[in-house]
């Protein structure tokens, strides 16, 4: 065959070309652990298959997040057998559900406990149990491992995520006066973990305004001081200060105080407590059994799953409470019930990125950024030469409608994540796309509560969250808010009143 | 005439490029940021040459004389700009400032060369072809000096005597120029002279560059460098300074072969010497196998575990002749096992028990490193000791680091052992800190292998005492979740540094 000499002169240009362009590493990834499609079955009435068999158990717990194992946890360690947990997903944890590749294991949602005070006992008692607290000294290989944090503004990373650097001094001021009042707000005793315990009528003027509002009326206008005040309600509420109760912003600060530098952590993040949890109760375990309804007998509660009705005395309803109205007949309709959508993805990197020259640190937060930045796993590898590892990539979408952004968790496919993320991390990271292998990509569109004004005084969770009846709602939104500790309180708290009412009935 | 001029042409037009791309080349290689080196090069070399340009306009006569001198000019400049540049380099201050002046003086130069050139010839030749010829065979030299630069001038020759031989061929074209041009010439003798008094100088020079590159890399270098790797964990560096071998891991001082025995010795005797039946001995760290050595002199040992993460470092001191004759070929012992891990995973994942570990890790200069003296680690360590085990740590200088010293005394004491501090003299490092920890009373061996050289029996008991200087510090123990160590130690070092 006869090249001319054209084609010759084309060909060898476009290799030319080709050689020129240095490619980016190939992305693999998609969308995991959907979990929007039950849902969607639960709020579109879709036909489920009636009852052929029935089962019966004392209590039925919906729901295997912390307050499903919780409330499982509670009734098993008091020699209590006779119950089923049901969870609608393959693999139980809730937000506190995990991966694992060959790397590390990773977490998806919740990746640390603070510390708990001394007055959050269920969780000392669990931590006790699990080898993470022993004669009052918490386990070092638990606690986050230096360096915890870093901030980057102003083009470099400053150790810690509260503002340090830069600081004007009428904002300095502004942290020391807000230090002030969170120190008194502290000390009065109404802000605690499990919030219950101090919750006080004292302070329901708070509740009624915004925590922006509240910043304003107490004269803090630092630019920096009100984006230190949004990343903490987007990290706990997936909400910006301006749609977040005061109560709630307060409480973020003035409930906390650790004896310990911490938090508790592991590479897959809560998961390790799931694991745990599960070690113990994974008997009375059932992955993949979404509860379509729940009707109320004579004698307790029919549960639908599938083709079996549960029959039970007692109902213990971990599930998101927004799902009530949906599943359990009668229940009316909820108010003061909001949630905010979140998008996490796991990155897998085959090479730690250039990072502006600072050590690398478990929690990383760009002040630019709309994201809450990444978590890196194998920071709690004991290794001392890391190459590949996971991060992974925190995202509350808590500005604008939080139905606006459901809608764009849906829509947009996972190129348009993957590219958002990328781009994110470009800012401080200018040759991630050099490292990054793997991108997976999980959408929450209800991943926890919002504490929206009015939320945690309102009537509706104040009546929930009495545990009347034998229909008892725990999971942690009734608090108002969605962390673990209150999760797991509430858990065990419905687990202690079954045992309670049935010991009386029985006794 | 005609070719020979456009052959000047082409020549000088390859020697401006070729000093440009010296200039850019040395500023890499010492200052290293080769793209804002090569730019800020060729944008102060292409901004002179518009200044020589621009200048060009106030030469009204004698332009071949000018011409003649601009090239003698460029040969001495241009031909000792890599060789001044290194010396700058390795014994002032001032390098960047010289170079760029450098760079700006040859840019003015070759700038003026051209149009210069181009007013000479312009009676000859109509000006399109005059413009045409003469940019064509500008461009044809930078081509031909851009190729020949990478391929053969610097693996060739090097940056010292590739200018050289370029600054010869300046003043070569300033030579011949004298007879090209010998009729608007007013004299031609003087300046042969001087054409030849500038060769000669180059050609000693360029006979000399070996000698003049050696001696502005002995000020960079202390000694000469032997062997210089870059493995997947570290950068190895073995120097060498007559009998003097020194290994370096990313820039820190590890030993020198002069006064290592002082160090090894004293990380092994004290401890060793006082185990009643030693069999199993556990180092970590010591991928010099100097350590080992040491241990050898113990008949009674029958095995010796060795964990070093780097495997290129534990193969080079098991086979470089250099660095088994130090270590007198331990790592061929069959005593002697080699596991390549992480330490810390290893000691948590390992469920053997010894009577005597060696801790010999680098300092803690980072967090990485920092894990490996904390209390979860020592913890870890220490249930591989059997009942009479003993544990020594190297623990840095308890006299230029002494918070960092007490701290690692500190954080072994939290770990639930008790612990006998000591510290010895290497020439090398000064004062130097090593802890024995164990769960049982320690007490100091009567009886040492023959031949040592250091540690004696009767020198022992003052190993154990602290002066003043150097007494305890009241320090926080190194945790895995607050790690003080790294921020003392990188205190500690600022504090004597200034």
């Amino acid at each position: 065959m006869k090249v001319s000499r054209r084609k010759f002169l084309q060909a060898g240009s476009a290799a030319l070309v080709g050689l020129s362009i240095k490619g980016d590493r190939p992305i693999a990834g998609g969308f995991v652990n959907d979990s929007f499609q039950l849902g969607h079955q639960l709020r579109d009435r879709a036909a489920f298959p009636s009852a052929r068999n029935v089962e019966k158990h004392a209590v039925v717990i919906i729901g295997g997040g912390i307050a499903g194992l919780s409330a499982a946890w509670r009734l098993h360690k008091r020699g209590f057998q006779d119950f089923v947990l049901l969870e609608m997903n393959q693999q139980p944890g809730g937000n506190s559900r995990w991966g694992e590749n060959e790397i590390t294991a990773f977490p998806w949602g919740a990746h640390y406990v603070p510390v708990p005070g001394p007055k959050t006992t269920y969780v000392r008692e669990l931590f006790e149990e699990l080898g993470v607290l022993k004669d009052g000294v918490w386990d070092e290989r638990a606690l986050c491992f230096a360096p915890q944090e870093r901030l980057f503004l102003y083009g470099r990373w400053q150790e810690g995520i509260e503002p340090a650097i830069g600081l004007r001094e009428n904002e300095r001021d502004q942290f020391r006066r807000l230090e002030d009042l969170i120190h008194r707000f502290r000390a009065s005793g109404g802000f605690t973990i499990p919030m219950e315990r101090g919750l006080s009528q004292s302070h329901v003027d708070l509740d009624r305004i915004s925590f922006g509002e509240w910043l304003k009326t107490q004269g803090m206008d630092s630019r920096i001081l009100d984006w230190y005040m949004n990343y903490c309600c987007r990290d706990d509420y997936g909400a910006v200060a301006s749609e977040t109760s005061a109560w709630a912003g307060i409480h973020y600060f003035a409930s906390r105080e650790p004896e310990e530098k911490g938090p508790l952590t592991w590479p897959e993040g809560n998961g390790w407590i799931v694991k745990r949890l599960l070690e113990r109760v994974s008997a009375f375990v059932r992955n993949g059994h979404l509860v379509h309804r729940i009707r109320r007998t004579g004698k307790g509660f029919g549960v639908f799953c599938g083709e079996t009705e549960y029959q039970a005395e007692f109902v213990i309803f971990t599930a998101p409470t927004f799902l009530a109205p949906y599943v359990i007949e009668g229940f009316g309709s909820l108010r003061d019930f909001e949630y905010s959508p979140w998008l996490t993805a796991n990155l897998i990197l085959e090479r730690l990125p250039l990072s502006y020259g600072s050590d690398p640190t478990w929690d990383n937060v760009v002040m630019t950024s709309p994201t809450l930045g990444y978590v890196d796993a194998m920071h709690q590898s004991v290794r001392s030469h890391i190459e590949r590892t996971v991060w992974t990539f925190y995202w509350a979408l808590a500005d604008g409608s939080a139905a606006v952004n459901r809608q764009l968790l849906l829509e947009k496919d996972w190129n348009y994540w993957k590219e958002a993320i990328l781009r994110d991390l470009e800012r401080v990271h200018p040759d991630i796309r050099q490292c990054v292998s793997r991108i997976d990509v999980m959408r929450f569109g209800h991943a926890m509560a919002r504490p929206k004004p009015g939320a945690i005084f309102s009537e509706g969770r104040r009546r929930l969250a009495k545990l009347e009846g034998r229909l008892l709602f725990a999971n942690s939104d009734v608090s108002g808010f969605s962390i673990f500790e209150e999760a797991q309180y509430r858990g065990v708290r419905a687990a202690e009143k079954v045992l309670q009412e049935m010991g009386g009935a029985r006794g | 005439m005609g070719i020979l001029l456009f052959i000047t042409v082409l020549l000088i037009a390859a020697c401006g490029l070729i000093y440009e791309l010296i200039a850019g080349t040395l500023a890499s290689y010492l200052l290293g940021d080769s793209v804002l080196q090569f730019s800020t090069i060729i944008g102060c070399y292409l901004f002179a040459m518009g200044i020589g340009s621009a200048l060009s306009r106030f030469i009204h006569r004698g332009l071949a004389y000018r011409f003649v001198w601009i090239e003698l000019m460029l040969g001495v400049i241009g031909g000792f700009s890599s060789a001044l540049l290194f010396l700058a380099f390795a014994y002032t201050q001032g390098f960047q400032l010289l170079m760029y002046a450098v760079v700006v003086a040859i840019g003015v130069l070759v700038g003026l060369e051209i149009p210069i050139l181009m007013r000479m010839v312009r009676e000859r030749y109509q000006f399109r072809d005059v413009v045409a010829h003469v940019l064509t065979f500008d461009y044809l030299g930078a081509l031909g000096a851009s190729l020949l630069f990478p391929i053969l001038l610097v693996p060739r020759l090097g940056l010292v005597r590739s200018a050289m031989l370029f600054g010869l061929i300046n003043v070569a074209v300033a030579l011949w120029s004298t007879f090209l041009f010998a009729k608007q010439l007013p004299s031609t003798q003087v300046l042969r002279v001087l054409c030849v008094v500038v060769m000669c100088g180059l050609g000693v020079g360029l006979a000399q560059a070996k000698r003049i590159t050696a001696a502005a890399e002995d000020n960079i270098y202390a000694d000469e460098i032997i062997l210089a790797r870059d493995t997947r964990y570290q950068h190895i560096v073995l120097t060498r300074f007559k009998d003097d071998i020194r290994l370096f891991l990313n820039s820190h001082l590890q030993f020198s072969s002069r006064d290592e025995y002082r160090y090894h010795e004293a990380l092994i005797h004290p401890g060793l010497s006082a185990i009643a039946t030693p069999r199993r001995v556990l180092v970590l760290g010591g991928g010099d196998g100097l350590a080992v050595r040491e241990i050898l002199k113990y008949p009674q040992v029958e095995s010796i575990t060795l964990v070093d993460l780097d495997p290129e470092m534990t193969r080079l001191f098991s086979t470089h002749p250099m660095l088994t004759a130090l270590n007198q070929k331990s790592f061929l012992s069959p005593k002697v096992q080699i596991i390549n891990a992480d330490a810390f995973p290893w000691v948590d994942s390992n469920t053997d028990n010894f009577d005597f570990v060696v801790i010999d890790f680098p300092d803690p200069t980072n967090y990485s490193l920092g894990k490996l003296y904390t209390t979860a680690f020592y913890k870890a360590a220490a249930r591989h000791l059997s009942a009479q085990g003993l544990m020594v740590v190297q623990s840095t200088s308890p006299m230029f680091a002494r918070d960092s010293y007490w701290c690692i005394v500190e954080t072994l004491k939290q770990a639930g052992l008790k612990t006998y501090p000591y510290h010895v003299y290497v020439p090398s490092f000064g004062e130097w800190g090593f802890v024995i920890a164990s769960t049982h009373e320690y007490t100091a061996p009567t009886l040492l292998p023959a031949g040592l050289r250091f540690v004696s029996v009767d020198g022992m008991a003052s190993m154990f005492q602290f002066p003043p200087d150097m007494s305890p510090m009241n320090v926080p123990a190194n945790r895995l979740n607050d790690q003080v160590l790294v921020r003392l130690y990188d205190q500690d070092w600022k504090d004597i540094s200034h």
